[in-house]
């Protein structure tokens, strides 16, 4: 092997190393004892089971993350759903009806993914206390619906642009409505941007906190991202076994999520997702 | 193109039967009202509360008119904020464009088994930024943190990563590099793997260096997508205040204190929602501005980019 090559090897293995290393520290961290984490630095790898399930039943039961996880399931996969229901038919029309002024409409959607959060977090919270929705997963579902509808449009209109017209005028020619060959036509071939269209959109909620931090009082109904803001928040010292622990679970679900969305990743970026 | 003139020729008399106008607000209808109600209605709310005093605390504000944007004109706090996410999106995108697109140039060498490492690099920023935020704490902590060991390891002094005014912005943004370098990365790649690469050779073929190829020749093709990722990370650095939430808190001395997180915490921390409103509008016209004349440059269209 050439030298060249071989130094192009190391900085692979150097950048892997960059990449994973803060998460596999995170996760050796979960395991010690409080006293522990101070005492051996660095830390040995010599894990007590015992130790492991005590944080995490500590975590997930007593701090009540996995109850957390479900919560944040519900919100996201409702929202997500409702935003796709509601997006899909938005975006055919965006690609296929041209009328005057559904350009700047549609840059005016993807407009609203720029709004720093506090803008629309706090009206959010006094609408939704107005209609005395706070404490609730629809106090939640209903403003994240709003979040991830501009970001579900945007990739799909790119998706159907994709579809030549000729299938839609095809069907037409056949007798079936717009509406119908949407439907009955279109939706079957754009399936996998649906698909990627919804996981953008629930990771964008997924992460979401600030708008869970005003309308959730209630520690039963605490999202994933709220509860471990609320856990580690920088403001105090905290326990870092737990804190470690608290950081293991919020990433494994989206570890597991990352493996579905690796082939859609480049699609979702490039029409301008994520957070 | 006779052809599809032809073929657009019935759809158009069947279009007229099927009232093409009530069917697009058929399809775009709900979707409309939905933003008009959640995203348009609560920004103009929130531009009516930057007009109040209302807190968490009186419940009911008075209109003061531009109050609030005078008070924040003079309010020392938020000049030190716009200065502090002025240097934070300038370094930060600066940073995560040029190791971007370096690593774009590199993952196009196409080395063996650099799939697996794409794939982790995927994941810091599909993480919760509060996370990342608190995982770093971890790793820079100067007692037991394993960066410091490692850099005291090697017979370095490991500095004050989160300790002091200035050194706390510079890890805020080398944190926020690791987070999002891959972003840049992935969009600056999928283009470099879209592009054609008989002009590269024929560069080649006329004799120039790698060097000059890139810049005459690379570099200009990678541009609308450079500018692209250069946009959404700008927009998003200066708006996301999570990952400082669970890095720094704003701090040491509000060394770390950003826009966003100035308006986080006088919304929430102090509950000062009038003034919170100000701030976030404040922000808002910078984004508005500082794209509008971004996308003078470029123009966003969904898979541009690729």
């Amino acid at each position: 092997m050439k030298p060249a090559r071989v130094i192009a090897y190391l900085g692979l293995i150097a950048l892997g190393i960059i990449g994973a290393a803060p998460f596999l520290y995170l996760a050796i961290l979960s395991t010690k004892k409080r006293i522990e984490i101070v005492a051996q630095v660095p830390p040995t790898l010599n894990f007590s089971w015992a130790q492991i399930t005590k944080n995490y039943s500590e975590v997930l039961f007593s701090q009540g993350m996995l109850s957390f996880t479900l919560n944040s399931i519900i919100v996201v996969g409702l929202s997500t759903l409702i935003a796709l229901v509601i997006g899909t038919p938005a975006a055919y029309a965006f690609s296929r009806l041209k009328f005057a002024g559904s350009d700047r409409m549609a840059s005016t959607i993807l407009s609203m993914r720029f709004m720093p959060p506090i803008a629309v977090a706090i009206p959010l919270f006094l609408t939704v206390k107005a209609i005395g929705l706070t404490n609730s997963y629809a106090g939640l579902i209903l403003p994240y619906v709003s979040f991830s509808l501009p970001l579900v449009v945007w990739i799909l209109i790119g998706f159907f642009d994709e579809v030549p017209q000729e299938i839609d005028e095809a069907a037409m020619i056949d007798g079936a409505t717009r509406i119908q060959t949407l439907w009955r036509v279109i939706l079957p071939i754009v399936r996998p941007g649906m698909v990627t269209a919804a996981l953008f959109g629930a990771l964008f909620t997924w992460n979401e906190f600030l708008v869970a931090l005003y309308v959730i009082d209630s520690r039963a109904l605490q999202t994933i991202s709220l509860g471990a803001a609320t856990l580690v928040s920088a403001q105090r010292p905290i326990d870092w076994n737990i804190a470690a622990t608290v950081g293991v679970v919020t990433v494994v679900p989206i570890l597991i999520f990352s493996l579905f969305i690796q082939r859609y990743i480049v699609r979702g970026l490039t029409a301008g997702a994520v957070k | 193109m006779s052809a599809v003139s032809a073929a657009r020729q019935p759809v158009a008399v069947i279009e007229g039967r099927d009232r093409p106008a009530l069917t697009a607000w058929l399809l775009l209808g709900p979707c409309v009202l939905y933003l008009v109600a959640f995203s348009i209605y609560p920004l103009f709310y929130s531009l009516r509360l930057s007009f109040t005093d209302l807190t968490a605390a009186t419940g009911t504000g008075n209109f003061v008119g531009l109050a609030n944007y005078y008070t924040l004109l003079t309010d020392p706090l938020f000049w030190n904020a716009a200065m502090n996410s002025a240097i934070m999106v300038t370094a930060a995108v600066a940073l995560q464009v040029v190791l971007g697109v370096a690593l774009a140039l590199f993952f196009d060498l196409d080395l063996k088994g650099a799939w697996i490492v794409r794939g982790i690099l995927l994941l810091p920023m599909l993480i919760t930024p509060i996370v990342v935020g608190v995982m770093w704490r971890a790793l820079l902590n100067p007692d037991w943190g394993m960066v410091d060991w490692t850099i005291s390891a090697i017979g370095l002094t490991p500095p004050d990563w989160l300790g002091s005014v200035g050194m706390a912005m510079v890890t805020l943004i080398l944190v926020d590099t690791w987070q999002w370098t891959p972003f840049v990365f992935i969009i600056v790649f999928a283009r470099l793997q879209g592009l054609p690469r008989e002009i590269f050779e024929a560069a080649e073929v006329d004799g120039a260096g790698p060097i000059v190829k890139f810049r005459r020749v690379v570099l200009p093709m990678l541009m609308p997508a450079i500018v692209f990722a250069a946009v959404f990370r700008a927009v998003d650095a200066f708006r996301s205040f999570d990952l400082i939430y669970g890095l720094s808190y704003g701090g040491p001395a509000r060394g770390t204190t950003t826009l966003a997180f100035f308006s986080f915490q006088n919304g929430f921390q102090f509950q000062n929602y009038g003034y919170a409103a100000a701030v976030a509008y404040s922000m808002l016209i910078i984004i508005a501005v500082g794209t509008t004349i971004l996308l003078r440059y470029v123009q966003l269209r969904p898979g541009q980019a690729r």
